[in-house]
Parts: C-alpha cells; sequence; structure tokens
C-alpha cells in the first residue's frame, strides 16, 4: 500500500450540490478499488493561471488515500468520462514527502493546528494576470497588487 | 600600417582582460548558496511542494521560465525536485506555461 494525492479541477458554474455528487463519484470510485480516503481537502474556487476550456475559474479539491498500485489507471477512467473535470494530478507520495507528512501528523498528535499547503490566491493573481496591454502587473506585500507602465 | 593596428587592438584587448579577471585568468564569481537546503541532513530530506507556488515562483523568471541552477545557486537534488514542483504546478493552473510575453 502506497500514499496518493489526486487533484481534480471542477467546473466553478457548478452548484454545490453537483460539486459534492461529483466529489463523492470520485470518493466512490478510490473506495470500491479498495482504497481508503484519508482527507479531501476543498480549496474552493480560484483563478486559474490559464483558461482551461474557456473557462477562467474553477473549483480545486484535494484528495489524499491509501491504496494498491493500479488504482490511478481507474481514476484516469473516471476522469476523462467526466466532462465536468477540467483537470487532474495524481502522484504518489515520493519518501520524503512520506516523512514530511508524518512529522505534521506528530505534531497534530500533539494538539498543533496545522493550516494545510494551499497555494497562494493573492499572489497568484497579481504574479500571473497579463494586465492591461503596456503595462506590467507587480505584488510587493506592503503595496498590494500594481499594474505599472513599462 | 597593418602591423601598428594589430598591436594596438592587442593592447586593448590586454586591458580589458585584466580589469576583469583576476590572477588565475577566470572570471572571479561570488560563491552562491542552495536556498532550499542547509546542511547535508536537510538536503537529504528536502521535499519541495508544488502547492506552495509562493516560494516556487521565486525561481521563475517574469515570463515564467524555470532559472537555470547556474544563476540560481541550487544543489542538484534540489533543482531536480524543483523542476517536477513547477511542472506539477503548471499542469494545475496554478502557474502559467507563458506569462507576460515581451513585445
Amino acid at each position: 500500500m502506497a500514499m496518493y494525492e489526486t487533484i481534480f479541477i471542477l467546473d466553478s458554474l457548478l452548484s454545490p450540490e453537483e460539486i459534492e455528487n461529483n466529489i463523492n463519484r470520485v470518493k466512490e470510485v478510490v473506495e470500491s478499488q479498495g482504497g481508503k480516503v484519508t482527507a479531501i481537502d476543498r480549496w474552493g474556487k480560484r483563478r486559474m493561471a490559464y483558461e482551461i476550456h474557456k473557462k477562467q475559474y474553477g473549483f480545486y479539491v484535494a484528495m489524499e488515500f491509501d491504496s494498491v498500485g493500479n488504482l490511478p489507471q481507474f481514476l484516469q477512467n473516471e476522469y476523462n468520462y467526466n466532462d465536468k473535470i477540467l483537470r487532474y494530478l495524481t502522484y504518489r507520495y515520493t519518501k520524503n514527502k512520506m516523512k514530511a507528512r508524518n512529522k505534521e501528523l506528530e505534531l497534530k498528535a500533539q494538539g498543533k493546528e496545522l493550516i494545510p499547503v494551499r497555494p497562494d490566491t493573492e499572489f497568484e493573481a497579481a504574479a500571473l494576470g497579463r494586465g492591461k496591454p503596456g503595462f506590467r502587473r507587480t505584488y510587493r506585500k506592503e503595496e498590494g497588487m500594481k499594474d505599472v507602465q513599462k | 600600417m597593418y602591423r601598428s593596428r594589430g598591436t594596438d587592438r592587442n593592447s586593448r584587448s590586454n586591458n580589458r582582460s585584466n580589469n576583469r579577471m583576476g590572477l588565475s585568468g577566470f572570471k572571479s564569481k561570488k560563491k552562491r548558496v542552495c536556498r532550499w537546503c542547509t546542511d547535508d541532513e536537510s538536503c537529504r530530506n528536502l521535499y519541495i511542494d508544488f502547492k506552495d507556488t509562493k516560494k516556487i515562483s521565486r525561481f521563475l523568471t517574469e515570463q515564467g521560465k524555470i532559472i537555470p541552477r547556474r544563476t540560481s545557486g541550487n544543489c542538484a537534488r534540489s533543482q531536480r525536485q524543483l523542476a517536477t514542483a513547477i511542472k506539477r504546478a503548471r499542469h494545475l493552473a496554478l502557474l502559467p506555461y507563458i506569462a507576460d510575453i515581451p513585445r
């Protein structure tokens, strides 16, 4: 058994119930193949760095599970079949990632509150947005987002 | 006529090289340090998370290209991890493949 994480982007225009349905469907695939879901992290609606299927926003979900090696293949089938899923990524935890995870779990057992790592949205939009033509978009912590003429 | 020009040019280039180079004849460089690992132990246990886009994007150019090791000073191990992290983040649209194309 190995630990995996799968992250997928759902269409952000779906209603909250539909989003839950889609998440459950992925969860069912994992469980039907003998996997065990250990954590689900909903990042929520985020602006994507580039358009996918003409959509600017996506609903990100990260799911951590424990399974045997052929499960990602079944997940891939589900992802490709479901057209509400814009993108997906499944990866196996490396040795070093496991070490980092175990350390986190230890800290959690000691009663420390841990915030899961998530991409920084504010920084994202600033650093990556193209801005108006002839302007460059910059981001500084003190000033926030700014469009500077080139 | 030709000779004098030749010597002139030679002497000029010698001057320039004296300014730029040290005694060893190589360009003197600042020593760069890997920003991910402090010692051997931390380097071996290093894990670069692709979700941590704030940290990762320091190693991207304005156009979204990966900065080479020779300029950033990363060690080989962390650069390898960094590259996969960036590629994963790009795939999930957390980072752009191309940003801000200069015209």
